[in-house]
């Protein structure tokens, strides 16, 4: 009788135990935190919606249709209407939102430090 | 004491926290940008989407829409400004121009007189002693009752000859009243359009 295949299997290579491993930054630990919590999502969520209000997204919609417009539907990609909304992006965002989203990082800082 | 040593000890607490959280503006903004450059992304991609499957024909057309729109309202405000500046004529919704008021000539029926459009109506509500102003004169009251009193008794107009006028008068008013002769009239007017 012909043995099967898998008894023959050759073993599994051990993996490495003595790779150091980066520490992670200040920045990364708090992403992760921020991430783990679900505070992020709901950052996101108020920013999107606090810029739906205050017509931030109408704005760069149309910047995007007009660059569409002069690229051409089918030469225009992703990275570039990125790169052209991005500088314009950051620039008009308003004070008030800005702040709020600011001041709502700073107090969940200060509530995951404690 | 014990109260104050414990105040101390609480604020000194905080304190310490409140330095080793190092919370500052820069990470601050690190993290708000990095919130901001998803929402772009997402801006950009369904934009670059909606683009490529052609979805955006309708937004096309009302943009080309608005922009009639927006030339309509130019053009109406420049003609109305030109001519608010003449202060004669009104521009209707078609663009033509008129005056403020009528200006053509009509011969009144009842006097004989020439008299504009636009005053046509005023000088007929003296003319006839008929509607508001009629009351305030007793020249119209009287003409009014004596115009009763020959619509009583037709032998007494006969009788009389200054009572043939008041019968004019009255055949006048049942002319003005009939639709057809005022039609009539209208027709055979000075109407030269």
């Amino acid at each position: 009788m012909k043995p099967k295949a898998s008894v023959n299997r050759p073993p599994t290579p051990d993996v490495v135990e003595n790779v150091p491993e980066r520490e992670p930054t200040l920045q990364e630990l708090i992403n992760i935190k921020l991430i783990e919590t679900g505070e992020k999502e709901r950052l996101m969520e108020l920013l999107r919606e606090r810029l739906v209000d205050c017509g931030w997204k109408d704005e760069m919609e149309t910047l995007c249709r007009a660059v569409v417009k002069k690229k051409g539907r089918n030469n225009v990609t992703v990275d570039e209407l990125v790169h052209v909304i991005t500088p314009k992006g950051r620039v008009s965002i308003p004070d008030s939102v800005k702040a709020e989203l600011l001041q709502r990082i700073r107090t969940f800082l200060v509530s995951a430090a404690l | 004491m014990l109260v104050t040593v414990v105040y101390l000890l609480s604020y000194l607490y905080f304190f310490v926290l409140w330095n080793n959280s190092d919370v500052n503006v820069p990470k601050l903004s690190y993290f708000f940008l990095d919130l901001l450059d998803s929402i772009i992304v997402d801006v950009a991609s369904e934009c670059h989407r909606v683009a490529r499957l052609g979805l955006d024909s309708n937004l096309e057309e009302e943009d080309e829409e608005l922009k009639l729109s927006a030339q309509a309202r130019v053009r109406v405000a420049d003609p109305s400004n030109s001519n608010e500046a003449n202060g004669k004529y009104v521009v209707d919704i078609f663009g033509q121009t008129h005056p403020p008021v009528a200006n053509e000539i009509f011969d009144c029926l009842n006097c004989g007189r020439s008299i504009m459009a636009g005053r046509f109506a005023p000088h007929l509500e003296k003319c006839m002693g008929k509607g508001r102003k009629a009351r305030l004169k007793v020249t119209r009251s009287s003409t009014a009752t004596q115009n009763r009193y020959s619509r009583g008794g037709p032998s007494p107009g006969s009788t009389h000859s200054p009572y043939s006028n008041y019968s004019t008068n009255s055949m006048n008013r049942l002319a003005y009243g009939t639709s057809t002769f005022a039609g009539e009239e209208h027709s055979n007017g000075t109407l030269e359009s």
